[in-house]
């Protein structure tokens, strides 16, 4: 089973569970900062890994990286990426302050967005565990701020001993004043994804 | 690579043409007054290699320890056990005197704070390099390798110089 040869089926599938995982994390994160934060899954895409530093502009560009490996019926990786201002505007979203208060990426609002991220990650572990009945568990998160290319290598050196390919679900956190775009790649093992898509009735 | 990527950097290559950039799992050699240069090293090592008389370099982004690690399609130059006598044996087809190769390498860091389990990789990709550039009889003269941070690095085959770029360290040369 490889990502490359899914069909729109399947897609729509995956991405219908990514909306429901984004619509449990928001209700999380709302409760945690204590006031209405929304999160919409716009877009759903397959694509190369090599492909994934040119999404931020180049291999340099600085980005905020938060990686969990998984554990359970279905292994692999999440990363969540996010531009650095991107990131910043993050932290000023979840204080529902004005985008711009928060200026420096330190250990607080490194701290901050592996929360944010780690939230997100979990809620879409558990809506795709809930519907396909299987068990898939986030081991400890982990996090860093450098450039796009190096992270991405990074995991997906880790990956390519499995997986060449990303499942990527394009995420927007939002409230009535702002609006911030973060990336979720999903790297299930080959073999993982073959027994999710069969529980999801859509092998 | 995408072709909006490889238009960038053609383009770029047309802007410097001195400046030659070495992608993920790619070689490369080339003579003075060239600059090789490879960005984000993360995990992966650059490997850049100098004959001081001919002055003809060749530079290497490793990704992975040997082709055995790997049955996905890709790269075969992201492995250290392809890419390296590959790489001299270009170098020697250019030229350079086999016994007159050094080499300089930078990357291999762990980028994650905290515990994920891909702490390896870096150290093992280091290791897998450091041992192919020993059976192909070059010797290592300087290394950076480790740590948590990313590297660019531009091997200029004008002098040998070595220079690391990053956001923690800023540049300097090795």
């Amino acid at each position: 089973m490889r990502f490359n040869t899914l069909s729109e089926m399947q897609i729509d599938a995956l991405r219908e569970t990514g909306s429901i995982g984004a619509g449990h994390a928001a209700t999380a994160l709302s409760q945690l900062v204590g006031h209405a934060i929304s999160i919409d899954v716009p877009t759903l895409e397959v694509l190369d890994v090599g492909e994934v530093p040119e999404l931020f502009g180049g291999p340099e560009t600085l980005v905020a990286g938060v990686h969990v490996r998984l554990l359970g019926d279905v292994g692999g990786s999440m990363l969540f990426l996010a531009e650095r201002a991107s990131a910043l505007a993050l932290v000023d979203l979840m204080h529902a302050r004005p985008v711009g208060t928060a200026r420096a990426f330190s250990a607080d609002e490194e701290a901050l967005v592996t929360h944010v991220a780690s939230i997100l990650m979990s809620a879409y572990l558990a809506a795709i565990g809930r519907l396909a009945d299987v068990s898939l568990l986030p081991a400890r998160p982990s996090s860093t701020l450098d450039m796009a290319g190096a992270i991405v290598q990074a995991v997906t050196s880790d990956a390519a001993l499995r997986a060449d390919v990303a499942l990527l679900l394009k995420t927007r956190f939002y409230d009535a004043d702002t609006s911030v775009d973060a990336y979720l790649f999903f790297l299930p093992d080959p073999a993982g994804l073959g027994v999710l898509l069969g529980r999801l009735g859509v092998a | 690579m995408s072709e909006a990527s490889a238009l960038l950097r053609d383009l770029a290559q047309a802007l410097d043409p001195t400046h030659f950039i070495v992608g993920v799992g790619e070689i490369a050699c080339a003579r003075e007054p060239e600059v090789l240069v490879t960005q984000a090293l993360g995990s992966c090592v650059g490997v850049a290699l100098w004959d001081p008389r001919l002055r003809i370099g060749g530079l290497a982004h490793v990704m992975l320890p040997a082709a055995s690690c790997s049955a996905a399609t890709g790269k075969r130059h992201r492995f250290a056990d392809i890419a390296i006598p590959d790489l001299v044996e270009r170098m020697v087809d250019m030229g350079a005197g086999p016994r007159r190769i050094v080499a300089k390498l930078a990357g291999g860091a762990s980028m994650f704070r905290g515990e994920s389990g891909i702490d390896t990789i870096g150290d093992r990709n280091v290791a897998a390099v450091r041992d192919q550039l020993e059976r192909a009889g070059v010797p290592i003269v300087v290394e950076e390798t480790g740590g948590s941070h990313a590297r660019t690095i531009e091997l200029s085959t004008a002098t040998g110089i070595l220079l690391v770029r990053s956001y923690t360290y800023g540049i300097h040369e090795i």
